[in-house]
């Protein structure tokens, strides 16, 4: 592979999770509730795919577990924010410190600085797509991943079907547009968003097992790197649009490919190549919010 | 009514704690340990004897003003999530010019690294003020993902072009002498638990007797009403910011000059003192009492974790654990002026006494 398709397959490599914590998260984002917790739920998702797959080599069970723990996460979560109406930043923060800390706390208590699934060959889960393989220049970027790079793909398709052809996604967005007309109409205003939460926890969970499992087959602590608030950032840009949020996971995993494949020629200073993501996320917000405000001119202070 | 109101506020600190201790407890059982003798030991141990309520007392400093520059932002309605990363560029900074600029008035050299690490922590701060002030960025979306550009730039700086060579790890070279702070008797007690105590009441004052305090009271409660009544929002917005960056940048150079005298990728430990002032100013609601209060007992939490490390085989990141469900346990109110617990007792009580009457 020369550098160009190499750069341009790590682009897809490294989007996915955050591509998946994007179409997860939006629904949240759509319904009103900001979901900081994509971070931590995504950390679970990686421990507890990893922790499983030392002690099974069933893919399905693996699989399985790593929903159901997020799922959890999810209930919690939208428990607390939406029954007991608590505030979601703080709840979303102690998720993202949870997490890490029981990781660690099991970590500890078996005595590993990591977790480490032998059996686990990244190049096992690896599929070609039969037609798009074949494909020349396109079909070297987009086959060859693993399971979760499709389901991503697919989601972006999914995402946009439900949050604007379903009534579901159609009470979702009602939600969080104006959350006393929904419950005058009746929409049962907390069922929705509890599900729009649970649908942010799941996408979550396959991002992180994507990360630990599919990838390396191993889990060390805070290996989701602040994806989770990249993802939250590329929601905010697209506002939360599943096209437009996707083009934007997109941009940070260019940036991540670009800071990857580059420090080759770089050298030591490549480790600095890890925060152009962060910086591009806030040039962007700054320059979608600068252009909104223009149409918004009121006196007021900003 | 106000006893009442003040008490259910207590309750809603308390309860948290009471929860997650009940909750760690279980966790400590469940890997076949004695909850009461950990907890025993951690508190004890940090709090019960000379020794470790000084370093209690030591390590509360940074968590005092961290707490503080948490809880100034909450109140105006803000929401600066970069204490971390203040705090860091801030310790970095002191340290760098601890260990290069050789001062030997010892209390010269203080405080231009004082100066230093404040105005890093001010420039730091300043992105997200500007942002938040002129383009209406969230600045809490900023300040989060800052802090991880923060952590991988001072990473870079501290493993390549201030890297301490002969060192086996990676860190900046130790701070000179005359910029450490000298330590109480035996004690781990420095005067730099005086000055945040110090710094700690001067912001209080600020806010409770000045009109910037007002201010800041007023644009928490209603941004617009305060911009139509003549309150210069934005730039009271922009300096609350930097205020609260130069506190965190305050606090992690005295965190150096105290504790770590080098920086280290640990220097701010396992949480983080910036995310452990987020629990201190969340667990005293943002008051000033409740922020000391709060800041004592975490830290001893924090100690004693040490202890339980050294006499039990309990990991030590059962703290850390315990902090994160305290969090999650504040986000709500459990009792409310309302449908509280204490209405409800206190209404069959005058029931009772009603007849009486």
């Amino acid at each position: 592979m020369d550098l160009l398709s190499r750069i341009l397959y790590d682009m897809v490599y490294h989007t996915t999770p955050i591509l998946l914590c994007v179409l997860g998260g939006l629904f949240a984002y759509k319904a009103g509730v900001l979901n900081i917790a994509l971070e931590g739920m995504m950390l679970a998702g990686s421990f507890i795919a990893v922790f499983v797959a030392l002690q099974t080599q069933n893919t399905f069970l693996i699989y399985l577990s790593a929903l159901l723990v997020c799922a959890v996460i999810g209930l919690i979560f939208a428990y607390l924010a939406v029954n007991k109406k608590g505030n979601v930043i703080i709840i979303g923060l102690a998720i993202n410190m949870l997490v890490p800390a029981i990781a660690s706390f099991i970590l500890q208590f078996m005595g590993v600085p990591n977790l480490t699934a032998k059996w686990v060959n990244p190049v096992n889960f690896r599929f070609d797509i039969p037609l798009i393989k074949d494909i020349p220049y396109l079909g070297p970027i987009l086959s060859g991943h693993p399971l979760g790079t499709y389901i991503g793909l697919i989601m972006i398709f999914v995402a946009s079907v439900v949050l604007y052809k379903t009534r579901f996604g159609i009470y979702t967005r009602v939600i969080g547009e104006s959350p006393n007309a929904a419950t005058s109409l009746g929409i049962q205003a907390n069922k929705y968003a509890t599900w729009a939460i649970l649908i942010g926890a799941l996408c979550s969970a396959v991002a992180g097992l994507n990360l630990s499992f599919e990838r390396l087959g191993i889990f060390t602590n805070g290996m989701t790197a602040g994806r989770g608030f990249i993802a939250i950032a590329a929601i905010y840009c697209g506002k939360g649009k599943p096209v437009q949020s996707a083009l934007y996971a997109l941009i940070f995993g260019l940036a991540r490919s670009l800071a990857i494949n580059l420090s080759v020629f770089a050298g030591s200073i490549s480790a600095l190549f890890d925060i152009i993501p962060y910086l591009l996320m806030i040039a962007i917000l700054a320059v979608n919010s600068a252009y909104e405000i223009r149409n918004f001119r009121m006196r007021t202070y900003w | 009514m106000k006893s009442n109101k003040t008490l259910i506020n207590l309750l809603n600190s308390v309860l948290p704690v009471l929860l997650a201790l009940l909750i760690g407890a279980i966790l400590i059982l469940a890997i076949g340990e004695n909850p009461f003798e950990a907890y025993g030991i951690m508190f004890g141990k940090s709090l019960f004897t000379l020794r470790g309520l000084t370093n209690t007392l030591h390590a509360a400093g940074p968590l005092l003003l961290t707490g503080a520059a948490i809880a100034i932002t909450f109140r105006a309605g803000l929401f600066n999530m970069g204490v971390e990363g203040q705090l860091l560029i801030g310790g970095f900074m002191a340290g760098l010019v601890g260990a290069y600029l050789h001062i030997s008035n010892p209390f010269l050299h203080k405080a231009v690294a004082f100066a230093v690490g404040a105005a890093a922590g001010v420039l730091f701060a300043l992105i997200p003020a500007l942002l938040r002030a002129y383009f209406r960025v969230d600045e809490m979306v900023v300040t989060l993902t800052l802090n991880y550009v923060m952590m991988t730039i001072l990473e870079y700086l501290s493993s390549g072009p201030f890297r301490d060579q002969g060192a086996g790890y990676v860190t900046t070279p130790t701070i000179d002498q005359s910029a450490m702070f000298t330590r109480f008797g035996s004690t781990r007690l420095t005067p730099f638990f005086i000055l945040a105590l110090l710094v700690f009441g001067i912001l209080w004052y600020l806010n409770a007797k000045t009109e910037f305090g007002y201010k800041i009271e007023a644009i928490g409660k209603n941004p617009e009403f305060s911009e139509a009544t003549g309150l210069r929002v934005r730039r009271s917005i922009i300096m609350l910011i930097l205020v609260s960056g130069a506190i965190s940048g305050f606090a992690g150079a005295g965190h150096m000059m105290s504790q770590e005298y080098k920086y280290t990728l640990s220097f701010s430990g396992v949480t983080g003192l910036g995310w452990d002032g987020m629990l201190v100013s969340l667990l005293g609601s943002h008051s000033p009492l409740g922020i000391v209060i709060s800041s004592i007992f975490y830290s001893a939490l924090k100690t004693g974790a040490d202890n339980i490390n050294m006499y039990t085989s309990i990991p030590k990141e059962i703290v850390a654990v315990i902090q994160g469900i305290i969090i999650l346990f504040l986000s709500i109110r459990f009792l409310n002026e309302r449908f509280g617990l204490l209405e409800k007792l206190s209404k069959k009580k005058g029931e009772k006494n009603g007849p009486a009457l």
